[in-house]
């Protein structure tokens, strides 16, 4: 057992290891060595001598003493000092470890000011910190002051609600009237009697007088001293005080008058009372006047009197006098002046009459001569003496004002005393001081007759209670307080609200009760505090109100919003509204902290810049408002501030310059933001931003217009043409030069440029509203269908089968991507009343030449080949031929049509501009035979085409209303040579003998449909009341519940993108006042005006305002912008006939072609007067050809009346807007109009027109047209016939006189006769101006130039009539003339 | 990619990146109904011809509970004159819990890839951790710590501070077109 049973097992025990003893070498040979080895320095300081080795004996200098900063050394203890000293000492190169202080060398302090521990988890990094968030709903509504329900913020107001008297209250018994009448005269009284104006305004004027008085002493006194400037100083000063004498006079005269008459009415207010109470025999009110007299002394009076009325009289003389003499003599400056003129207008009449009756004599020996149309040199009159002359003639007479009167004492003496028997106390009248007391007893209700008895008993029946509506919402309402027979309730409550939403309105409702339920009086507003108004600090204020309430009693009170009467000595009655006072507060609440519980009014900044402002040593060291860092520089070098000083570090640090001398501080001037950058570029921005193809890409991306239907863009730079930024570069520069000329041409560039910047702002208005979808605009559902909808269609299954019965079908609309090969169908049906060409039989010269040729008629007479030609993008098309003035033709035209870009989208094809030109031509073929042999055999003839009229339709209107429907009045020139539209004298009867005007029946629509735009749903921004929008909203549903297809407007949006109500835009305004000229019957006015309005060019909304439309633009902004559609028209035509006192409506409907349109219509003599503004015809409503087809609603200033009626042709209308039947208004008893102001502008400042500059245009214009005529002839030969066009020039003025209307068949008669020996065939052209572009393609559309012959001569001219503001009408008249053989 | 310098190069072709692809969805969250607010973040030297650089996905109720799918669209179109700041896309998935609210579930950025063609990117994501406090609260009330300044995401400042939890990956399908890189001495 003694042998261990393993054998590894050693001395030390069982196992792996084994418990040591620590060992330690502890032997005398150890401690030897390390004596030897080893050196312990002494404790002790360094002796003295060694110290002086080291500094070589030279004497310690101490830094600090001597004023530099050497910091504090840290606390050593003095043996571990002197031990590292002795140390040292011992070193090789001892002296660079001592200063020269002889003290070891110590850093200042080796610890680093802020600790250097490492980053515990929980302290944040600034920058990269994180913000424990609530899930939350996201509220999308900006109500919600935390922008969600459950915010944490507290906010509170606090809403006091004192006490409620009523002014005015049905229950008011008669004596009650009174008495609140008497009590708020006395009140009025008394305030007045505190301030005593009158009083104060008597010491002023004496005051005034006084000083007035010296000065003129001092200057008469000293008037030699003085020199010419304090001279005039004195006498301004002294004007200066008589002014001042006159406005202290007039103001203290108006307020004695409010004295006296207060007074008055409150001692006949009291009678009246007196007189109440002894009527009905009982006391209703304890109120009491008592009257204290104060006699005054008559003689001291009447001096006074006297004193007073003579002082005035002499100050207006004075006044009367000068106001004389400065108007005599402007009177007979003018008398002088006007003597000139007529003497200067007696000479130029003179010289003109010689000069005519030279002309005349000379003319006929002319004429005699030869009938060319030269005119020698000889003839002509000098024209500049002429026209000076005429201009002589011509100026406007001077007026003579009327003759000054002289002042008129003894009247003026009159008026005086008249004035001040009126408004003063007269001399020897004792002083009166009424006091109002309530010490009358009242009567018991017992005494009293049965009906007061009644009237209390419901008085003190009546309750009272006030609902608190916050948002509209109601949050608290008092409690119901029983009305005293004072009509006073006091409620005295506060309620705390505490709020989520952003405070809209407070609004208070004050309910009556009377038994059982409440009924609503009045609803009061109260104004969201300022946050500034907190519960401590706020004032109870009063806020009166009213009420429209009607209440009538069978007893004595007198109810409210009823007539009644005092009795039969007080004939007339009275109608009072329920009236009072809240008195009320509204404030912040502050909590028991005293905080003050209001939401912030701005985000607090993000925590980043409190981080950032911890890093900006400025802020640090507190030099807080230092800015410049440069001065700062400068300020630490003067202040020599120690730059080793580590209270200055973070300075040193900031301003330590490059070169680290620190003599030069100075900041740094870059940043560096992505280092190395500019060495790894591969070029430079430039050659980015000049790249072709990257602007393209990035210009299409943001939408510019001019590029944002680009589909591809080609892959290579060098594909792209050169010139594809040309145009939008040109825009870019004009848009920055932008500078103002006289040039019409420029101004009109210069408003293009202005609405172009319009244009833009709304649309990025309105494209801020197109980007915010919702969900149905990504979603499309289908609705459930209901039951009865679900009832017909199992119906139908049942129905029978007719497949003859024609059914119309909706066309489906396709999608823009889809679209190739679109088309215009136009189908044309018949032309009726087409002008005849003027028979050859009664021997005019414009026949034409070869009747016998062509188609005959029963009689043998050609009267006309009429055909359409129909032109639109460049295309020509053109029906057959027709025979006679009333052709039918029946024919399908297919018009292709190419969107610009190939983009078929609604938002492209909205700007497309291009105009439908329909043209009705007569056919004329003539013969040109040469050679009378060949006749038998051949056919020689040349076709030409003479135009009778035309008609334009903006592609936009086509597209807008799907199609084109009806029969359409063709624009037809006045004069029309060689054609006539009178009866026709052959067939008598069969035309209308007042016929005038040529139609034409087409239908229109394209094909496929296009996607027509979507209707603007969202509601732009207002300022218009929400109710009044409410209501409006309301109103319009109803009425497209019953009537889909009528528009009824009652909102429409402005320039700015705001929805304003349409009221707002009527207004009377004055039209230019010199376009009337020689009009003088209400008539020829309103005709005038019309063409004024319609003289300014159209453009519709959609081309403006591509994407929206119906924005309607104030009538200056319209005759700023020149250019606006059938609504701005009409505003204005309305706008102006208001100012001439018509009775005017805008008409809201459909017209013909223009689709849903705006017209005006007038109240004339049992008619009315449908005005197109846009041509500025008027129709009478019964016309059954007025381009109006439909009326949806009227408008004027007060009201909007909707067409409830079953008809909307105006033919078949009842214009008595009184019948609710035919029309309903928007505006009622129950919702009146309570003054909606007006939009327009107060009044319209017109420019004059340039007249030099329209003359610079009518000969640009005209030169423009001739160079394009003959560049349309090019193959020939073009001549131009001057005395043609010299007459015609003459015509044209004519014209424009009768307002585009025939000039009568005088004017006519002298054109045929000067040219028999021609074939005239030719008309005036009229139009607004615009642009030049138009011109030419009204021209180029009546073909006058298609003379294929070199034969024919030309005529052409130009007038341009200047209205004001720039309105101008152009007139073109184009003529080919050939010589009759 | 290997970068030469050759700077005499026809100036008028500029290195082009287009980028397309989608934002397919999100897995591997501790539930699915998520939505993403992403956003493309490039250096000073890349300018955007064409394209939004920003965008959030609809929201995702899946009914299996395994992935988000948004199959959001992403063009965008660069024009560059330098290497540095590479596109890089950033995103911050939400969580819309059964009542409606929003809370933050991760952020996350991946690089657009340089190579051209198409990539299938998963990009994983990380939320800030919060306080013991906190996460008491977000366990029961939801809600989270968020980023109080998001560039976080994608610039590389002192991140290491910051402690978070990894949350699920977002994956991305991206197309990459480059162009004109070959005549700046760039190898793609």
């Amino acid at each position: 057992d003694e042998v261990p049973l393993m054998e590894d097992v050693d001395e030390e025990g069982y196992g792996f290891y084994a418990v040591r003893k620590a060992e330690y070498d502890d032997t005398p040979e150890t401690a030897k060595k390390e004596a030897e080895k080893l050196y312990y320095p002494s404790v002790t300081s360094v002796n003295a001598e060694e110290k002086a080795k080291i500094l070589h004996d030279k004497q310690p200098r101490f830094l600090e003493d001597e004023g530099f900063y050497v910091g504090t050394r840290p606390k050593i203890s003095g043996w571990n000092v002197n031990k590292m000293e002795n140390r040292l000492i011992k070193e090789l190169h001892r002296e660079k470890w001592f200063g020269e202080d002889g003290r070891m060398i110590v850093l200042p302090n080796p610890l680093r000011p802020t600790p250097s521990r490492p980053p515990i988890p929980e302290e944040q990094e600034p920058g990269l910190e994180v913000q424990y968030r609530k899930a939350i709903m996201h509220e999308f509504d900006s109500r919600y002051i935390d922008g969600s329900l459950d915010n944490a913020g507290y906010y509170q107001l606090d809403v006091d609600i004192n006490s409620l008297s009523f002014s005015h209250h049905h229950l008011f018994s008669r004596e009650h009237v009174l008495a609140t009448r008497l009590s708020q005269l006395y009140e009025e009284y008394m305030d007045r009697q505190k301030k005593n104006m009158a009083e104060y305004l008597s010491e002023k004027l004496k005051a005034l007088k006084l000083s007035a008085v010296h000065l003129k002493d001092h200057m008469a006194a000293k008037k030699s001293e003085h020199n010419y400037a304090d001279r005039s100083n004195f006498q301004k000063r002294l004007q200066d005080y008589k002014d001042e004498i006159r406005r202290a006079r007039a103001l203290r005269d108006k307020e004695e008058k409010t004295d006296r008459l207060l007074l008055k009415a409150i001692i006949k207010t009291w009678k009246d009372i007196k007189q109440q109470r002894e009527k009905q025999k009982f006391i209703n009110t304890p109120l009491k006047l008592q009257v204290i007299t104060e006699e005054t002394n008559k003689e001291f009076d009447l001096t006074q009197w006297k004193l007073e009325i003579e002082d005035e009289l002499e100050e207006m003389e004075e006044e009367a006098t000068e106001i004389y003499n400065r108007k005599k003599t402007e009177y007979e400056e003018a008398l002088k002046k006007h003597a000139e003129q007529v003497k200067a207008k007696e000479d130029a009449r003179v010289r003109i009459h010689k000069r005519s009756r030279k002309q005349s004599t000379k003319g006929s020996r002319a004429s005699l001569g030869s009938k060319a149309s030269k005119h020698s040199a000889e003839n002509e009159p000098n024209p500049e003496e002429e026209a000076k002359d005429q201009e002589i003639l011509n100026e406007p007479e001077i007026e003579i004002p009327d003759k000054p009167e002289e002042f008129n004492k003894e009247q003026a003496r009159k008026d005086i005393i008249a004035k001040a028997k009126e408004i003063r106390r007269r001399p020897g009248e004792p002083k009166l001081y009424p006091e109002v007391t309530s010490t009358q007893p009242i009567t018991e209700a017992s005494k009293c007759p049965r009906g007061e008895q009644q009237r209390r008993n419901d008085v003190s029946k009546c309750e009272m209670f006030l609902k608190v509506l916050f948002n509209n919402k109601e949050v608290s309402r008092t409690s119901s307080k029983p009305l005293t027979q004072e009509f006073k309730l006091n409620f005295g409550q506060i309620f705390s609200l505490k709020i989520v939403q952003w405070p809209e309105s407070i609004t208070y409702q004050v309910y009556e009760t009377s038994g059982f339920g409440g009924e609503i009086i009045c609803e009061i507003n109260s104004s969201i505090p300022d946050s500034s108004v907190t519960s401590q600090s706020v004032q109870l204020e009063n806020l009166d109100f009213s009420s429209d309430h009607r209440v009538n009693h069978g007893h004595e009170g007198v109810g409210s919003g009823v007539p009644f009467s005092f009795g039969a000595k007080n004939e007339g009655t009275e109608t009072l509204y329920t009236t009072g006072e809240l008195r009320c507060s509204v404030a912040w609440a502050i909590n028991d902290q005293g905080e003050l519980l209001v939401p912030p009014s701005t985000q607090e900044q993000g925590n980043m810049f409190y981080a950032m402002r911890k890093m900006d040593p400025v802020t640090a060291i507190g030099a807080a408002g230092v800015v410049d860092i440069q001065k700062l520089a400068k300020w630490f070098e003067d202040s020599r501030l120690d730059p080793n000083d580590p209270a200055n570090a973070d300075l040193v640090y900031m301003l330590k310059s490059k070169g680290g001398e620190s003599a030069l501080l100075g900041p740094k001037e870059f940043f560096r933001l992505e280092q190395l950058q500019e060495e790894f570029n591969f070029c430079d921005d430039e050659a980015i931003d000049e790249n072709k193809r990257f602007r393209l890409i990035y210009l299409r991306d943001s939408e510019v217009t001019e590029f944002k239907n680009y589909k591809m863009i080609p892959l290579l730079d060098r594909d792209i043409p050169r010139d594809t930024f040309a145009e939008y570069e040109k825009k870019k520069r004009e848009e920055e030069k932008y500078k103002e000329e006289k040039d019409i041409e420029s101004h009109r560039a210069a408003v293009s440029k202005f609405m172009q910047r319009v244009r833009e702002q709304v649309i990025r208005r309105f494209r801020l509203l197109a980007h915010q979808r919702r969900l149905e605009d990504v979603i499309n559902e289908e609705a459930v269908p209901n039951i009865a909808l679900l009832g017909t269609s199992v119906l139908k299954l049942t129905e029978r089968r007719r497949p003859l019965r024609v059914e119309r079908k909706e066309r489906k609309k396709v999608v823009p991507q889809t679209i190739d090969n679109v088309k215009i169908l136009i189908n044309i049906n018949r032309a009726v009343y087409v002008p005849r060409r003027v028979a050859a039989s009664r021997g005019g010269a414009m026949t034409a030449r070869e009747p016998d040729k062509a188609v005959k008629n029963i009689v043998g007479e050609t009267q006309v080949q009429p055909f359409i030609e129909v032109m639109f993008q460049d295309v020509f098309l053109h029906t057959e031929v027709g025979d006679g003035p009333n052709p039918s033709y029946n024919e399908e035209l297919e018009m292709p049509f190419k969107a610009p870009n190939e983009d078929y989208t609604p938002g492209n094809l909205q700007t497309v501009t291009d105009n439908i030109y329909l043209n009705l031509f007569d056919q004329v073929l003539i013969d040109i035979q040469e050679d009378d042999r060949q006749r038998g055999t051949t056919v020689h003839q040349r076709i030409e085409k003479k135009w009778l009229g035309g008609l334009t339709i903006p592609f936009s209107t086509v597209y807008f209303n799907g199609k084109i429907d009806g029969t359409f009045k063709l624009n037809k020139p006045p004069v029309l040579l060689g054609y006539t539209q009178g009866p026709d004298e052959e067939e008598g009867t069969s035309l209308r003998s007042n016929e005038e005007n040529t139609y034409l029946s087409v239908f229109m629509t394209i094909e496929p449909p296009l996607q027509p735009p979507e209707p603007m749903r969202e509601r732009f921004a207002t300022t218009e009341d929400e109710k009044l929008l409410q209501y409006a909203d309301n109103w319009e549903k109803t009425l497209n519940a019953k009537f889909s297809d009528r528009e009824y407007k009652t909102t429409v949006i402005d320039v700015n993108g705001k929805t304003v109500f349409v009221t707002r835009y009527f207004k009377a305004l004055e039209p230019p006042p010199d376009i009337f000229g020689s009009s003088d019957t209400e008539v020829k006015k309103m005709e005038v005006v019309a063409r004024y309005v319609s003289m300014i060019p159209s453009v519709s909304d959609s081309v403006v305002f591509p994407g929206l439309c119906d924005i309607w633009s104030t009538c200056d902004q319209f005759l700023q912008m020149m250019a606006g559609d059938e609504e701005e028209h009409a505003v204005l035509l309305a706008n102006y006939f208001l100012y001439m006192k018509k009775i005017t409506w805008l008409i809201i409907g459909k017209g013909i072609p223009e689709g849903p349109t705006a017209y005006v219509m007038t109240e004339q003599e049992n008619d009315y007067w449908i005005w197109n503004a846009g041509t500025g015809e008027h129709f009478s409503y019964r016309d059954s050809y007025c381009p109006l087809q439909s009326i949806s609603c009227l408008i004027n200033a007060e009201n909007i009346w909707a067409n409830v009626q079953q008809y909307e042709k105006p033919a078949q209308m009842n214009f008595d807007l009184s019948q609710g039947a035919s029309w309903r208004s928007f505006f009622t008893r129950s919702f009146p109009n309570t003054g909606i102001a007006s939009y327009q502008p107060e009044r319209l400042y017109y420019k004059p027109t340039n007249k030099n500059a329209v003359l610079d245009l009518q000969e640009k214009i005209e030169t423009l047209l001739k160079n394009k005529i003959m560049e349309w002839r090019s193959r020939l030969i073009t001549r131009w016939n001057r005395h043609c066009t010299q007459i015609m020039r003459k015509l044209l003025p004519v014209l424009e006189e009768n307002l585009g209307h025939s000039p009568g068949e005088q004017h006519l008669a002298e054109l045929e006769s000067t040219f028999s020996a021609y074939k005239v065939s030719g008309f005036p052209i009229n139009m607004p101006y615009n642009e030049i572009n138009p011109i030419v393609d009204a021209v180029f559309s009546t073909r006058v130039h298609a003379h294929d012959t070199s034969d024919v001569e030309f005529a052409l001219a130009v007038y341009i009539h200047p209205y004001p503001n720039d309105v101008l009408s152009v007139w073109v008249y184009v003529a080919s003339l050939i010589r009759s053989r | 990619m290997n970068t030469k310098c050759l700077h005499n190069v026809n100036s008028s072709k500029m290195a082009e990146v287009h980028i397309v692809g989608q934002i397919v969805g999100a897995s591997g969250f501790p539930d699915h109904s998520l939505f993403c607010k992403w956003g493309i973040n490039t250096g000073g030297a890349w300018k955007a011809l064409a394209g939004l650089r920003e965008g959030q996905t609809q929201v995702d109720t899946p009914q299996q509970h395994d992935a988000a799918y948004w199959a959001h669209p992403i063009d965008i179109h660069y024009a560059t004159k330098g290497l540095q700041g590479w596109p890089k896309i950033h995103f911050q998935v939400w969580h819309q819990d059964s009542f409606g609210r929003n809370e933050l579930y991760g952020y996350g950025f991946c690089h657009v890839p340089t190579t051209p063609g198409m990539h299938e990117i998963e990009c994983p994501t990380w939320r800030p951790s919060g306080s013991f406090k906190e996460q008491v609260s977000q366990y029961f009330l939801g809600g989270g710590p968020q980023l109080k300044n998001p560039d976080l995401i994608y610039s590389g400042a002192d991140r290491y501070r910051l402690h978070t939890i990894a949350m699920g990956s977002v994956h991305v399908r991206l197309g990459v077109i480059l162009r004109n890189f070959d005549k700046y001495g760039i190898e793609c």
